[in-house]
């Protein structure tokens, strides 16, 4: 019988439908992975089996018997432990205090802290050779890494003891050592009769450590198969649903050799000293391991993040990134992919998020609503976004349209230089087809853009150059017939303990 | 019927089916009550409520746990030197308006300065300036009331001017208009709106956030000292504490006109609303006759029952 | 995006000023102590320390209970009210009791469940209803108010002198109003070592995280508002001692002032950070800084003026205190 049964689970979010059916089953002692694209439902699912969201409709059974979770606290209170994507630590509290969060060691009803510290240091040593820094338990958690926070809340997760342990995305911020020691534990849970719910979209670590495979795609379950009876290509061709078409290259004209922007030596937060050159049509992609410090190069560009050192200069002139409105004002647009910082503004207007930017940067009192509509009408075309009117909330569009009206939003002030930070994170296919479309046209007609993903095969397809960086420096230049996956991980992963080239 | 009943949901239709409620009630508990002379008298004073509450408005709008709890010492305050500069003389009511406007709009940015440069919550940084406020008029006045309005200015705020409606009313409604427009039409309302909403989509997209949120508090500072003048041509003269009544319920009438208090979402005219239906309930309360307690009691039951509709917070569960 | 990198060990000064931000308060504390003696050579004699102490002791009180609200993320603008409603309820039943010995007994555990229950009140609406605390605090404090007036319309009543003498005497050659004191912070040391303490700050730092955690947010912050009432209780109960009557108003400045004691003491507003410890404190420093204003004998006029700015000022550096890195869950 096993462990955990889902079978029928339908949840939708206002018009957008999460899960339509969903069917998952998990055998006792069994690491299975989850996986699909973004969007596909396998992070909801997990939070319907851990309590923390209601679904509309389906079942959930545990050892056969079905639950009705009414909070998170039913699902810890049935043994279910899970590791959260997004985190759930508390940064003003220190680490041990945030590791035994709710499970506190009493001594005759009080908190025993002697006994908390020692637990806590006790649970970092497994995790102590793969750290750079040693983790101090009394630390809080707002000073830590990002690795190192991720590594809290594993140990958070583990020492819980769960009988279901449900892992969504916990490796995403982890060098290979660290995810050995991970899978050393997951290892060990599973031989004390544990079960373990694996969440990645690192291919690899899913045929490494999982028993079986689960693929979801736009909300039901699509394959479902024991690892070793299956290949990379069939999952990613269940998870992407008609066979991967290969990437037609665009027909584009060729970047030419006008420079629109120089930086030299530029240094912020964790970037070295960067140098590069974009020319005007051209998309310049920049690649590696992701928090290598492309995102930073893109926010600092756009005055987001302050400059150490370095110059730039657009179109010949020197330009100080002060703030984002003084970039706006020399043509630059940012954009990124991470919709709950950087998205649309929900409760207004689709009408207003769209001119807000071109609002500002010109210094308008007044809001000349003909005006803008027929300035920004070309826009909304040429995105193909349609809408019932200006005047509905935004968030009657779907995600992918909304990213329209962000794109439509940066657009509108028809600027020179586009800075692209990882804009396709968590939007379907065809949206992202259609922003690749809309990035060679504009190229076309003489727009440059700087362009970061961590979907490396995206970057492949679509930008002409690419800078490969590492530990906040470019390492490797790659253009023309170098534009290789091999090449692309080879300089990625080529200093540091990183995972083994492809 | 579905129209009807998302109309309903809107927060101002709550409103205004809620006065209409309070108005026949009284006029069937205490006939004359709904006579056209006592809805003059309430809407009067209806908006010496409603232009303090304009200011709360576009601080709670600013987002950022915006509040301005300052603005019932500014009122006394900006009446106070109102009376004084004008000393019943009308050629100096306008420098004496102007010279209110400035200082008190130079409070607010006070305010402004402190919550966006030093990061001292709103809550507190407000809470701060209204001692500091009061404790300057107390400094200013000695502790004896002065000052007294010129005849013009109470003229033009109590006199009946068109259908017996006294010119404050019509003062309200050229601001309500004013503030209306303003916030839907211009690129300083949509700027106002956006860091409400979400404050590093509004950076992302260049809208100078800090600005933005500083010139609310100071237009709150300025319309607190403009109802410091109005209340001043109502009343003749002011007595010290005159505006500490006015903090919290602008806070309420805010939130009863369907703002949010987190920001980003809310228009003026339901706050318009929302100061009417305080004043209403107030006077039905006091006509009732029933004693001072029974009247605390009900209000605050009251505006309790309306937090059911109004007041309540996102669930935690999905 | 993962964030930039920063150290695991966090220089020792700061680790130390956020495990205990209250740090800089003593630092004031101190320092008005030493205007204070300045001022008014008699400070330190113990006679004038426990004097001081009895007009401290309703708002520091009611900021101990404060903080917990505070902690967890909310605020109790009722605070005060409950404070006038525990006093007139307990005055009124001794007083109209005749003062027996059964009488006190009653009326105290009468004004102590009053307190409790307008906690509850509180708490439900918040927590279990999900209203928005300021508006809905402000709410059931006018009715708090109202009720207050309703049970006592005018300041009066008489307590007895056995009960009022008790008050201002002592137990064991201490007196009554630092067992009080000892007494709150007893139960403060106490409270800090339960579980339910790491629950409150976790859902005031991260409610979202600590449901997800499992932890019974809801009841937490009931918990707190309870807290709260029963501080503001003990108040209301100290000032019936104080004043041997009980008056309708007496809470009424309270609430503000134990939200500045709070912040003075460097809990910070947005929760999790922070101690009752230091809303101790911050009580005192608030209550030195009128002192030393009296005692400067400072031109009445200005005395408003001049406690204003300082308290802005303490308020401003409260804050900073409390402030930490930005929270980046």
């Amino acid at each position: 019988m096993p462990v955990l049964a889902a079978s029928g689970v339908r949840k939708r979010f206002g018009e957008v439908v999460a899960l339509a059916g969903a069917e998952f089953s998990l055998g006792a002692g069994e690491v299975h992975a989850l996986i699909g694209a973004n969007g596909c439902g396998k992070s909801t699912l997990c939070k319907v089996i851990a309590g923390a969201t209601a679904a509309d409709a389906g079942e959930i059974r545990i050892d056969g018997e079905t639950v009705r979770f009414t909070g998170p606290q039913d699902a810890v209170a049935s043994g279910i432990g899970v590791f959260y994507q997004e985190l759930s630590l508390i940064a003003r509290m220190s680490v041990a205090e945030n590791i035994f969060l709710g499970r506190e060691p009493l001594r005759r009803d009080f908190v025993d802290r002697p006994r908390l510290h020692a637990a806590t240091a006790a649970a970092l040593a497994s995790f102590s050779a793969a750290l750079a820094d040693a983790i101090d338990p009394e630390a809080q958690v707002a000073d830590l890494t990002a690795d190192q926070r991720q590594i809290v809340e594993l140990l958070k997760v583990l020492t819980a003891e769960p009988r279901i342990l449900i892992l969504d995305e916990a490796t995403a911020a982890l060098d290979r050592d660290q995810v050995q020691t991970v899978f050393r534990c997951i290892r060990e849970l599973k031989a004390r009769g544990r079960s373990i719910i694996f969440i990645s979209h690192r291919m690899e670590e899913v045929f490494d450590i999982a028993d079986r495979i689960t693929v979801m795609r736009n909300g039901v379950t699509v394959l479902s198969t024991p690892t070793a009876e299956t290949t990379r290509e069939a999952v990613v061709t269940a998870m992407v649903g008609a066979a991967a078409t290969a990437r037609t290259a665009h027909a584009r004209h060729r970047p030419g050799e006008e420079v629109a922007l120089l930086a030299e030596g530029l240094a912020a937060s964790r970037l070295a000293g960067v140098s590069f050159v974009l020319h005007r049509g051209e998309i310049l992609g920049f690649g590696g391991l992701h928090g290598q410090g492309q995102s930073e190069i893109l926010r600092a560009l756009f005055g987001m993040l302050p400059m150490r050192a370095g110059r730039v200069s657009i179109g010949g002139r020197p330009y100080q990134p002060k703030r984002p409105l003084v970039a706006m004002r020399r043509s630059l647009s940012y954009l990124s992919g991470d919709r709950s910082r950087n998205g649309v503004l929900a409760i207004r207007p689709i009408f207003e998020n769209l001119v807000l930017s071109l609002l500002v940067r010109d210094r308008r009192l007044v809001v000349a609503r003909a005006r803008l509509e027929r300035l920004v009408a070309p826009i909304v075309a040429r995105l193909k976004l349609k809408f019932s009117s200006y005047d509905a909330p935004v968030t009657e569009l779907s995600g992918g349209n909304q990213q329209k009206v962000v794109i439509g939003r940066s657009l509108a002030i028809a600027p020179a230089i586009m800075l692209l930070d990882d804009p396709t994170k968590g939007i379907d296919m065809q949206a992202k087809e259609d922003l690749y479309a809309t990035m060679d046209e504009l190229c076309a007609q003489g727009m440059s853009i700087l362009l970061y993903s961590s979907d490396d095969m995206e970057l492949l397809n679509v930008a002409d150059r690419i800078l490969v960086f590492n530990a906040g420096q470019v390492v490797a230049e790659l253009a023309g017939e170098n534009r290789t996956e091999y090449a692309l991980y080879h300089a990625a992963y080529a200093t540091g303990g990183a995972l083994a080239d492809a | 019927m579905q129209s009807l009943v998302t109309l309903l949901k809107r927060p101002l239709a709550v409103a205004l089916l809620a006065i209409l409620v309070l108005l026949a009630a009284g006029e069937l508990l205490s006939p004359g009550f709904a006579s056209w002379r006592q809805i003059v008298s309430m809407v009067t004073i209806a908006g010496l409520l409603g232009v303090v509450a304009a200011g709360q408005n576009l601080v709670i709008l600013s987002g950022h746990e915006g509040i301005d709890l300052s603005v019932g010492g500014i009122v006394s305050f900006g009446a106070f030197l109102a009376g004084n500069l004008m000393q019943q003389t009308d050629a100096r009511i306008l420098p004496a308006v102007l010279a209110v406007m400035v200082i008190t709009f130079a409070i607010g940015l006070a305010n402004g300065l402190g919550v966006t440069v030093l990061r001292v919550p709103p809550l507190v940084m407000t809470l701060g300036m209204f001692g500091v406020v009061k404790g300057g008029l107390v400094l200013l006045t000695r502790g004896i009331p002065s000052g007294r309005a010129a005849p013009l200015l109470q003229a033009a705020v109590i006199r009946p001017l068109l259908l017996g409606l006294p010119g404050i009313v019509f003062i309200w409604a050229a601001l309500g208009l004013a503030l209306t427009l303003m916030l839907r039409r211009t690129t300083f309302g949509l700027s106002l709106y956006a860091i409400g909403t979400n404050e590093r989509t509004a950076a992302v997209a260049g809208v100078p956030v800090l600005r933005t949120r500083a010139l609310a508090f100071g237009l709150s500072g300025l319309l607190a000292g403009l109802t410091g003048i109005l209340l001043l041509g109502y009343t003749g003269n002011v007595f010290i504490g005159a505006g500490d009544g006015y903090a919290l319920p602008s806070v309420i009438a805010v939130v009863i006109g369907g703002t949010s208090l987190a920001g980003g979402a809310g228009s003026y005219v339901g706050t318009m609303a929302g100061a009417v239906f305080l004043v209403v309930l107030q006077s039905i309360l006091t006509t009732l006759s029933i004693p001072e307690f029974g009247r605390q009691v009900i209000y605050g039951l009251t505006l309790l029952a309306l937090m059911l509709i109004y007041g309540r917070q996102r669930r935690l569960r999905g | 995006m993962p964030d930039t990198a920063r150290p695991a060990r966090p220089r020792r000064g700061r680790l130390l000023t956020q495990r205990h931000p209250y740090l800089l308060t003593i630092l004031v504390f101190v320092l008005l102590c030493g205007i204070n003696t300045a001022l008014q050579p008699t400070f330190l004699l113990p006679s004038v320390a426990v004097s001081n102490l009895s007009s401290f002791l309703p708002m520091t009180l009611v900021a101990i209970g404060q903080t917990y609200v505070i902690l967890g993320a909310d605020i109790d603008l009722s605070i005060g009210t409950i404070v006038s409603l525990v006093n007139v309820i307990a005055a009124t039943i001794i007083d109209s009791m005749g003062g027996s010995p059964l009488s006190i007994v009653l009326g105290l555990t009468a004004g102590l469940a009053a307190g409790l229950l307008a906690g509850l009140l509180n708490g439900v609406c918040v927590a279990l209803l999900r209203f928005q605390p300021i508006v809905t605090t402000f709410a059931t404090g006018v009715v708090f108010a109202g009720l207050a007036l309703w049970v006592l319309p005018q300041a009066g009543g008489q307590v007895p002198p056995a009960f009022y003498e008790a008050y201002a005497g002592g137990v064991l050659g201490i007196p009554t109003v630092v067992w009080v004191l000892l007494g709150g912070i007893g139960f403060g040391l106490l409270v800090r070592r339960l579980r339910f303490y790491h629950a409150l700050r976790a859902t005031g730092g991260n409610i979202q995280a600590a449901y997800q955690t499992g932890l019974p947010v809801a009841r937490v912050r009931i918990t707190a508002y309870v807290i709260a009432g029963f501080f503001a209780a003990v108040a209301g109960l100290v000032l019936v001692g104080e004043t041997a009557s009980g008056d309708p108003l007496v809470g009424a400045s309270l609430t503000m002032s134990s939200i500045c004691a709070v912040v003075l003491g460097g809990t910070a507003l947005s929760g999790c950070v922070g101690s009752f410890a230091g809303s101790i404190l911050g009580a005192f420093v608030l209550g030195l800084i009128n002192n030393v204003i009296f005692f400067a004998q400072m031109p009445f006029e200005w005395q408003g003026l001049v406690q204003g700015l300082i308290i802005l000022a303490a308020l401003s550096g409260g804050v900073m205190m409390a402030r930490g890195r930005a929270d980046r869950t």
